[in-house]
């Protein structure tokens, strides 16, 4: 008999909702893994157990009393400290937002408590999302379950470990270049991120607006596309969330996807990057033709351009977004300034960590006068030139694929330095995110050192369904259990 | 571009941002480093945008509610009575727009 922290999502609520257990004992075993594990993977930076125990006591209040408990009934759940959850801190990991509390809940959390999903804690991530490590968390970093001495990914670093670890079977992050699917790739999970558009950014902490999308990490397809199932479709509150019917998830999923034409872009061929990766990659398309897909080949030439693309256009968003922390309306506000403008470079100084700083950096340099049309201009243009390339392979394809990263886990520290060489991590995720087309990274093996490796399936606008098909069929392939060692870990 | 300490300065002036001048050398290193990668945006041929934005859809301007003012101001740094409290706005910034 498997733990109940062992339950997929699907079977967790399934037993709730029947009555064969508890949402608190689901609960309880989930904290008790949490307080074993936890030490060892530092995934959150706030658990709120209490406030948990009260939710999962009202949920089996509600069952008693034959509500309607939800599709998440009795869930546990892990949200990334940029999503608002009234009453409680968020930080977005930056000291900047130190003592800030939540106005507010983000629509996609209002609906995952109305499906009875039981928020435990606020998840460690990169300083207001910026990074591939979990590194540029202002307050911790965030371990991989599978191999202590390796990064979990990010910037959903927290949410990915907490998952992985088996703390909850089910977290939410946001992904803008690849925050979701690249940590999840790392920790041997899938993450799911959404066409743009498809989940509400409401009480999303805005990084780069025009590509942010929250999206679940969970441990098996089903799970992920359930939790997408709950927080998907239209909000008022977002006006570049879309009104396009959300479709039933599960209902098709274990359809395979014989006669599925399934474009391989030629220019993500990881065959130049040897190793593990490679082998995989070929492996991968193995498994796609023996499950009767039609492979074919299609060109993205813009693709090698989609870092430099994605970090001109991210940046410029984010250098706006973050323009509005100011130690004037809240967040952390400095004790050296004596006025206004000082108050401005002292508040900003003192609360943003190197990469954020970076980052901003970055994005004014790339919009300001005298280099608008070389630097942001050109790389709306490009990226423009990219959404004619992918929309015309999605023409010849269903789907397209790629690897999710270029390796299977680094080092802590290794990329710190080199912000670069972090960048390049993101190659395989950004296009999708610059495009607004559907992504899920699904688990694919593991290399020589035992860390995950993971294969990225793309879709049409708003074609989820297709996706999470091909990614179920795939995972079934692969035949992939989630057991990480925790390597590194002392004995005991 | 070869990005110079000059840019690094003037760009952080625009962006709120004042470095001590161990952490302007690494950062113009590394700023110089990224830029010089972006510049290979300069080989590609743009292309024009798609006549209307995907998806996006024009809100009714309605009034709705928002949060109260105890609401907004319970994060604030510092207030008085219903308002927002800063620093003397001087003409003459003592340190701000400069470098450390």
């Amino acid at each position: 008999m498997p733990e109940l922290w062992e339950l997929s999502v699907e079977e967790t609520a399934r037993r709730v909702r029947g009555r064969e257990v508890s949402a608190s004992e689901v609960l309880e075993s989930c904290l008790a893994r949490t307080a074993r594990v936890e030490p060892l993977v530092g995934a959150y930076l706030e658990l709120f157990e209490d406030e948990a125990r009260a939710r999962a006591a009202e949920i089996d209040r509600r069952i008693a009393a034959r509500e309607d408990a939800g599709l998440l009934a009795g869930v546990p759940v892990a949200l990334k400290d940029n999503l608002n959850l009234k009453g409680h801190a968020l930080t977005c990991a930056s000291r900047i937002l130190a003592g800030y509390v939540a106005p507010y809940t983000a629509t996609a959390v209002e609906r995952l408590l109305a499906a009875g999903a039981v928020p435990v804690g606020r998840a460690n991530m990169d300083e207001f999302a910026m990074g591939s490590s979990c590194e540029n968390s202002a307050y911790q970093p965030t371990r991989n379950p599978w191999d202590l001495t390796a990064v979990p990914g990010g910037s959903s670093g927290g949410p990915a470990a907490a998952v992985a670890a088996g703390s909850v079977p089910l977290s939410m992050g946001s992904d803008t270049g690849g925050s979701v699917r690249q940590p999840a790739a790392l920790c041997g999970l899938v993450g799911v991120k959404p066409t743009y558009g498809r989940v509400s950014r409401y009480g999303l902490v805005a990084f780069a607006s025009s590509t942010d999308q929250i999206g679940p990490i969970a441990r098996n397809v089903r799970d992920a596309a359930l939790g997408l199932q709950v927080i998907a479709g239209a909000d008022p509150n977002d006006s570049t969330c879309s009104e396009e019917p959300v479709g039933d998830y599960l209902a098709g999923i274990e359809e395979g996807i014989a006669g599925l034409r399934i474009g391989v872009i030629r220019e993500a061929d990881p065959s130049r990057l040897g190793g593990a990766t490679a082998d995989n990659w070929r492996e991968s398309l193995d498994r796609l033709a023996r499950l009767g897909a039609e492979l074919v080949e299609v060109s993205v030439p813009s693709l090698d351009a989609a870092v430099a693309i994605y970090y001109v256009i991210a940046t410029s968003e984010a250098s706006a977004n973050l323009a509005r922390f100011d130690g004037v309306r809240y967040g952390h506000r400095s004790e050296r300034a004596d006025n206004l403008t000082d108050l401005y470079f002292e508040s900003r100084g003192e609360g943003f960590g190197p990469e954020v700083k970076r980052r901003v950096m970055l994005g004014t340099f790339a919009l300001s006068s005298g280099y608008y049309e070389a630097y942001y201009g050109r790389a709306r243009g490009v990226l423009e030139r990219m959404r004619h390339e992918l929309g015309s392979a999605l023409e010849r394809a269903d789907l397209l694929v790629t690897p999710t990263t270029p390796s299977a886990a680094f080092r802590l520290g290794e990329k710190v330095d080199d912000p670069l060489a972090m960048y390049l991590s993101d190659v395989f995720t950004t296009p999708a995110s610059l495009v607004g087309l559907p992504a899920v990274a699904v688990p694919s093996g593991l290399d020589e050192q035992g860390l995950p490796l993971s294969f990225q399936v793309m879709g049409k606008p708003f074609g989820e369904a297709a996706v999470f098909r091909a990614c179920r069929a795939f995972e079934r392939e692969v035949g992939w259990v989630v057991a990480p060692s925790f390597k590194g870990a002392e004995a005991g | 571009m070869a990005l110079t300490h000059e840019d690094v300065r003037k760009i952080a002036t625009l962006a709120r941002l004042r470095f001590t001048p161990e952490e302007e050398a690494k950062l113009t290193g590394q700023l110089a480093k990224i830029v010089d990668y972006i510049d290979q945006l300069q080989a590609y041929e743009g292309a024009e945008p798609a006549a209307a934005a995907q998806g996006v859809r024009e809100l009714e301007d309605r009034p709705h509610g928002c949060l109260s003012r105890e609401e907004f101001l319970a994060n604030a740094p510092a207030s008085m009575d219903a308002f927002l409290l800063v620093p003397e706005v001087k003409a003459e910034a003592g340190k701000g727009g400069g470098h450390a």
